[in-house]
């Protein structure tokens, strides 16, 4: 019996799934005030209808740390960055870091040790800190001087947190890895007081059963993992219901999905039957981050998008004044046009009526009316499609042959979920040309998708045969290589065993592991091949969990 | 919506290499690409990154006559790497970017306009192929093209040889140190396009101190009075201190510092081979100056290893300097004398070696100086090599803007020469019509 739980904007949802079947679906009010408080009665309510607390599993996706920044109840953080020679990110980082000595570069060659002497001068400029963010450039590549200085500080300043860079993300990209650790450690406390108010709440119910946290790729991480890694929790909403329709609708050809709420729409596009990831990560605001997330386009567009006109132009969106006239709403909405369309069945035709007549001109019959409402919603929505799909056309790759043979997005088929999918759906797929489907319980998809999400982990191994070493930056290892006859088979077997000590220290079941990055390059040094340089990302394949055993 | 400041084209062919160990292989850009993205460039929002699409044959033949035909003597590589430059002039042209930065490969600027083979590392012109597109598709009539590839430019220097619209710039090693053995100042165009090609040979040992006294004393003035619609930079960047090709002391400082003054509005990469404690950084230099960005942290870890310049390397900068001032001073009068001198026609014979394959190729251009218009002129190649064999053809090319009596001579040539069957291929490459005719 798995249990997922996704707090959301407006409703926190419930959903309890047991061998692949939603036996449980409950929605309670979001309590902004203190999250917590709402989680603790959508599983009150779960437990009266399922008559049972012995879940295997409780998923929680949740916007404690998405909140938490918004709000600013984030911690004073003490950055410290090593960039070397380069760029210079201090303008483009959240908050200004103090610059040490030390420098990686990108073979891994450590060419500029860090000192002591600078981290010193550090901790007392952040006295007032009790997290502390260090990156430096290529660390991915050699953590040494990252895991250095944070053992001086460690030292120096006894904080109650130290993240790295390196061992956020494993992947290229500094400026992504720095302000991850930075928003890691910034969210680090409040996301850990929260995690302790679950634990001892369900404990004093009776509920034993472990507790994960969903992320931004649709993978989720336990509880005790998350505590070391909180920005992993950020961005999850939309994820959660990615992997709802995941799980309730398997799908090969190219779709794209459409969860449709109240205030916003979130597409996602879809090859071989999983989501497409967005290119470096997500962002928090204007910054950067390497955090991993699926590549959705939200547009404000939704059921509660108020209709107005201005210089006698229909409007629809992106602004939402309240519900719809239907059921009481201040303004004429989308749903409203969808009632008087016949499309749903929602409160009051009559009020829905008067809603598209108020915005009715030259005689136009509040039919027609609704008709051109659904139209320009569609269209809003259509254009948000293709420019995705040029988006994804336009994508840079770095191989002639992925030029030459590079394949078209064509999508085929579109899935919709969320409250007002039932109504735009139909007439979107009309307008695409394209199939359709409704999952039936496509009102929490997101709490199913929290439900079942498969626990997830990623590991980068880069083997430099040349210099007779290999790295994997998450687990802050820089090893030497066995021999000189390494081949990828080998950094793949090897990668694989990092990846199984790693899912189990973290006690994570190791599923399916999957290659989704792999490169190889001959190394040449005056004209004679010295060695090889390889490097692969491995990671348990996000996806569902089809029986709850796995879950545990 | 404000245009980014730079469109970046970065196509490193991770696929492609002339042969595994070749200077031109699969790693070449590897380091490159990998201080990029570490660097967090590509998500500048100055910086917009853009796909290559690939060139068709039609753009190829605007420049070039291939023997027997250039499809055969190429990969989809080439029309990829053409294809990106073509997309960072298109990124420009729309106005989406200020300015835009073409760093793929294969790389173009040794390809004259008749092609045998690759002849250093390079089969067709990505510049030359851009700048005629661009007149084609955009309208752009004044060109200028500074080469500061090491190497001099020879193919870009021959494409345009015969064309007072674009101006040719190139300073490199001096030909008697190094491939190809060319770009002297008196290479200074034919007599009606006098004066646009300018050659500055630099001594070996040249550093950033001298490259900037060429950049402010010559170049930059030049430009100025040139007025080109168009400023397109041939970025190699084996000048690097570390390069192993050659024997110039440039450090990426002194190459950002040159992007920055010579605010190209597109930069093209062409050669550079020190691939690890280079290019990672040149590359990274030239990026953030053609984006308007702070450059001034980037310096090469090992700079303490690039020598200062000798007063007799200063000495011989400052004299081809002050002799190209004095020619490009002279430049209208030292053309009306070469065209009074010539006649009708002008001629010149060279013999062009491919190094690839160990072709050589004697060719003959005539160039009809005609009153009233640019004219057109005729090529006779004929190449051999061991394992090559033989292959010659005759070709007219006739100018973009050629009066009807010029049109109607260039193809009689033709005609004519196709009768005594003295040759294997014939061809005219009509820019009036914007056509490669084999005839």
């Amino acid at each position: 019996m798995l249990l997922g739980l996704d707090v959301g904007g407006t409703f926190t949802d419930g959903a309890v799934v047991l061998d692949g079947k939603v036996i449980s679906t409950v929605k309670t009010p979001t309590t902004h005030d203190d999250l917590l408080k709402g989680i603790l009665a959508a599983i009150d309510q779960v437990v009266d209808d399922v008559g049972s607390r012995d879940f295997t599993r409780i998923a929680l996706s949740t916007t404690i740390v998405t909140n938490a920044l918004i709000k600013g109840d984030i911690d004073q953080v003490g950055l410290c960055i090593m960039p070397g020679p380069g760029m210079n990110i201090t303008t483009s980082l959240p908050v200004k870091p103090y610059v040490l000595s030390g420098y990686i570069d990108h073979r891994g060659h450590n060419l500029v040790g860090p000192r002591q002497d600078e981290v010193v001068a550090a901790c007392r400029q952040f006295k007032d800190c009790g997290v502390f963010a260090i990156s430096g450039k290529f660390a991915v590549r050699n953590p040494t001087n990252e895991l250095a200085v944070a053992q001086w500080v460690q030292q120096e300043a006894h904080p109650d947190y130290i993240t790295t860079g390196s061992g956020v993300s494993g992947t290229l990209n500094f400026l992504r890895r720095t302000n991850s650790a930075y928003y890691n450690a910034a969210v680090w406390r409040h996301f850990n007081i929260f995690s302790t108010a679950v634990k001892s709440a369900l404990k004093a119910r009776g509920i034993g059963a472990p507790v994960y946290i969903l992320k931004a790729d649709g993978g989720t991480l336990p509880l005790l993992v998350a505590r070391n890694y909180p920005v992993e929790a950020i961005f999850t909403g939309p994820a959660a219901s990615v992997l709802g329709i995941m799980a309730m609708n398997p799908m090969d050809s190219p779709a794209l999905s459409l969860d449709i709420g109240g205030t916003t729409t979130d597409i996602a596009l879809w090859q071989n039957g999983v989501p497409l990831f967005a290119e470096g990560g997500a962002s928090v605001g204007e910054f950067v981050t390497s955090l991993r997330a699926f590549r959705l386009s939200s547009i404000g567009l939704g059921g509660d998008s108020l209709v107005h006109r201005a210089q006698g132009i229909l409007k629809v969106g992106p602004q939402r004044l309240g519900p719809a006239m239907a059921v009481g709403g201040p303004s004429p909405t989308v749903t409203d046009a969808m009632v008087v369309a016949n499309l749903i069945d929602f409160g009051d035709p009559q009020l829905a009526i008067k809603a598209m007549a108020q915005v009715a001109i030259d005689g136009q019959t509040p039919r027609e009316v609704a008709d051109k409402v659904l139209h320009t919603a569609i269209s809003i929505i259509s254009q948000a499609i293709y420019d995705m799909l040029a988006q994804q056309a336009n994508k840079p790759v770095y191989r002639v042959a992925d030029i030459v043979h590079g394949t078209q997005f064509t999508v085929k088929h579109v899935i919709g979920v969320g409250g007002s999918a039932v109504g735009l759906v139909p007439l979107l797929a009309k307008y695409l040309g394209v199939s359709y489907d409704l999952p039936k319980q496509g009102m929490v998809a997101n709490a199913i998708g929290a439900a079942v999400a498969r626990p997830t982990v990623d590991i980068t191994l880069r083997a430099d045969t040349a210099e007779g070493y290999y790295t994997v930056a998450e687990l802050g290892i820089k090893n030497k290589l066995p021999g000189h006859k390494f081949t990828l088979t080998d950094v793949y077997a090897l990668g694989k065993k990092h990846l199984t000590e790693l899912a189990t220290s973290r006690g994570i079941p190791l599923g399916v592991t999957e290659i989704i990055q792999s490169e190889e390059f001959n190394v040449v040094q005056g004209f004679r091949t010295v060695g090889k340089i390889m490097t692969c990302r491995l990671q348990i394949k996000p996806g569902v969990l089809l029986n709850s055993e796995e879950g545990s | 919506m404000d245009a980014k400041k730079l469109g970046l084209v970065f196509f490193p062919a991770f696929d492609w290499a002339i042969s595994p160990v070749h200077p031109e292989r699969e790693e070449r850009l590897l380091y490159t690409r990998d201080q990029i993205v570490e660097e967090g460039l590509l998500d500048m929002p100055s910086i917009q990154e853009y796909k290559p699409g690939m060139a068709k044959i039609n753009d190829i033949e605007r420049v070039h006559i291939g023997v027997p035909d250039i499809g055969s003597l190429i990969t989809n590589a080439h029309l990829v790497s053409a294809g990106g430059v073509m997309a960072a002039a298109d990124a420009v042209m729309r106005g989406e970017v200020k300015r835009a930065f073409a760093l793929t490969r294969p790389p173009g600027h040794h390809a004259m306009r008749v092609v045998h083979g690759t002849r250093g590392f390079c089969t067709i012109n990505n510049e030359a192929i851009m700048v005629e597109y661009l007149r084609k598709q955009y309208g752009v009539r004044k060109v200028a093209i500074v080469d500061t590839d090491v190497h001099h430019g020879d193919g870009t220097q021959d494409v345009f040889y015969h064309d007072p619209e674009t101006l040719f710039i190139s300073f490199h090693q001096d030909g008697r140190t190094l491939y190809p053995g060319t770009g002297f100042t008196d290479e200074l165009g034919s007599p009606q396009a006098l004066g646009t090609t300018l050659n500055i040979p630099l001594p070996p040992g040249t550093t950033d101190e001298g490259l900037h006294t060429v950049l402010d004393h010559l170049v930059m003035p030049v430009l100025a009075d040139f007025q080109p619609d168009i400023i397109i930079n041939s970025a190699g960047q084996d000048n690097h201190y570390s390069d192993p090709l050659a024997n110039m002391k440039i450090t990426a400082q002194g190459y950002a510092r040159l992007a920055d003054k010579l605010k190209a509005d597109i930069a093209v990469l062409e050669g550079g081979y020190s691939i690890e404690t280079a290019l990672p950084y040149v590359n990274v230099g030239i990026i953030l100056a053609m984006a308007e960005m702070d450059y001034s942290k980037v310096i090469e870890p090992d700079i303490q290893t690039c020598p200062s310049q000798s007063s007799a390397v200063t000495r011989a900068i400052n004299n081809v300097v002050a002799e190209q001032q004095g020619m490009w001073a002279m430049r209208e009068q030292l053309r009306r004398e070469a065209v009074a001198k010539s006649g009708d026609f002008w001629q010149r014979s060279r013999n062009i070696f491919y190094d690839e394959r160990g072709i050589n190729e004697k060719q003959t251009e005539k160039v009809r100086l005609c009153p009233k218009c640019a004219g057109y002129f005729t090529i006779t190649t004929e190449a051999r090599g061991s394992d090559f064999g033989y292959k010659s053809a005759f070709g007219a090319v006739i100018s973009r803007e050629a009066c009807p009596h010029c049109r109607e001579a260039a193809v009689d040539a033709v005609h004519k020469a196709k009768q005594q069957e003295k040759y294997q291929h014939y061809f005219v490459q009509n820019k009036y019509e914007d056509k490669l005719e084999k005839m």
